[in-house]
């Protein structure tokens, strides 16, 4: 992208950017913030930024760290992704500030185990609310969970991602036993390539949720599954009819760590996409439905906002 | 033997800051590979750029860096003319978790060595990787 970096020392042309003023892109919508169950999603799809002027204004919200971030990328699409990327985690946390805080505000830490998180400045007059967030992007799709002051990992692959590797080489390789076991018993190729893509992005999901990284929390250690309807869990709460998505420990089967609570659907008719956000133990839900809430939408960061919940771009979920 | 790895060291002063951006990006274990972004470096010498690095140490072969070189690009299926190096981090040329684990095999494969969990999570760039494996491919032989 050595264009844009031409274009930073070169006056503005006035013409190129003749849709809307540089200096002021269009205010971001106001969100409302996510209720204590829900995690919010926001998910661009690369391919439709026709406008190549949006990368100029999206480039203008990264510190200086994450511009030279994105021109390390090998090649023009990936600049373009990791711009992007960075561009929706800003854009999506300023639309909960009411307007207080820009895209280009924003600053970012990592914990103590080197997950990104934001780094809020104090305000007199103004609390900023405690939003968490976790970024996943494909080359077709980028999408950051936002919850309220809980834990978030989110994970997309796309439907049709194929492996290089035969798919129980990687599971032996990289998964429990009760998930290898799982996976051998469907006879169908492709039903094995998209369960095992789909149970990739539950435990990516699970370890960035956890913030704690890949070798914190390693994939072999740990069990996804569903369990069965109408089963008390360790808290003692009914579960509804559906069977849900849980984690235990492969040391400690049977005793389901029930901080964690999962969401897993297709997004856009193109990906998977799994969620996991650790149950909010502070607002006991009223009646049985304690099940991770989503509102998703499809942005084009200062273009456009669509959501999409009950639509057909969310489907087929599982919690 | 003591030998410097990768080409000549250049006056681009790029801070080190610029190392700690790289983790911002995305996260996930394996996505942004390492966290770690001290380098091994000569005492005497300390580079802040950071694609460039010194290293102390038995380095690999070139023909070993360009297997490994062919292996990721068919793994993340990187054109022809696309410049893969030794310097080349796997973040940067696009690679997620799944890639990474899928290139660890292949290396595995493509070498007849197993590389352990941990030591997968040092490997940062291509050679990293060509280091590690012949350092596990001597330690076969021997």
């Amino acid at each position: 992208m050595s264009w844009l970096l031409r274009r930073n020392m070169l006056p503005l042309h006035s013409n190129s950017l003749a849709r809307r003023p540089f200096a002021s892109p269009l205010p971001l919508p106001p969100a409302s913030l996510p209720s204590p169950r829900e995690t919010h999603i926001w998910y661009v799809v690369p391919d439709e930024l026709k406008d190549a002027s949006l990368l100029y204004q999206y480039m203008e919200l990264l510190s200086p760290c994450e511009r030279q971030s994105v021109l390390r990328m090998n090649g023009e699409r990936l600049q373009k992704g990791a711009l992007l990327a960075r561009a929706l985690v800003r854009t999506t946390l300023a639309r909960y500030t009411d307007g207080r805080l820009s895209p280009k505000s924003f600053k970012f830490q990592k914990n103590r185990f080197g997950k990104p998180e934001v780094e809020w400045d104090k305000y007199d007059l103004w609390a900023p609310p405690p939003l968490q967030f976790n970024i996943s992007h494909t080359s077709t799709m980028i999408a950051c969970g936002v919850t309220l002051d809980l834990p978030i990992g989110i994970d997309i692959e796309e439907k049709q991602r194929k492996t290089s590797n035969n798919i129980l080489s990687l599971a032996h390789r990289y998964f429990s036993p009760v998930e290898v076991a799982y996976l051998k018993t469907l006879a169908d190729p492709e039903c094995r390539q998209s369960e095992f893509i789909r149970l990739w992005t539950l435990k990516e999901a699970y370890v960035k949720a956890l913030g704690r990284g890949f070798s914190g929390t390693p994939f072999k250690d740990f069990t996804i599954r569903l369990e069965a309807s109408n089963s008390k869990q360790v808290t003692g709460e009914l579960k509804s009819d559906a069977p849900s998505i849980v984690v235990e420990a492969v040391d400690d089967p049977g005793i389901l760590m029930n901080r964690w609570q999962f969401a897993l659907f297709e997004l856009n008719n193109s990906h998977y996409t799994a969620v996991c956000m650790e149950r909010d133990v502070k607002n006991p839900a009223d009646g049985e439905n304690n099940s991770l809430k989503l509102e998703v939408w499809r942005t084009l960061p200062f273009v456009e906002d669509e959501c999409v919940t009950e639509t057909d771009a969310v489907k087929n979920i599982i919690r | 033997m003591a030998s410097i790895s990768g080409t000549a060291i250049g006056t681009s002063a790029r801070p080190l800051l610029a190392a700690r951006a790289q983790v911002v990006k995305g996260f996930s274990g394996l996505k942004s590979v390492s966290f770690s972004i001290q380098r091994k470096s000569f005492p005497s010498v300390r580079l802040q750029a950071a694609s460039r690095r010194l290293q102390v140490s038995c380095v690999a072969k070139p023909e070993t860096v360009q297997k490994v070189c062919d292996i990721v690009k068919k793994q993340l299926a990187l054109s022809d003319d696309t410049p893969v190096t030794g310097e080349s981090k796997f973040s940067t040329l696009g690679a997620d978790s799944l890639d990474t684990v899928e290139i660890v095999m292949g290396l595995e494969e493509a070498f007849g060595i197993s590389v352990e969990e941990e030591s997968a999570q040092s490997i940062t760039t291509v050679q990293d990787a060509a280091d590690l494996i012949e350092k596990l491919v001597d330690a076969k032989s021997s």
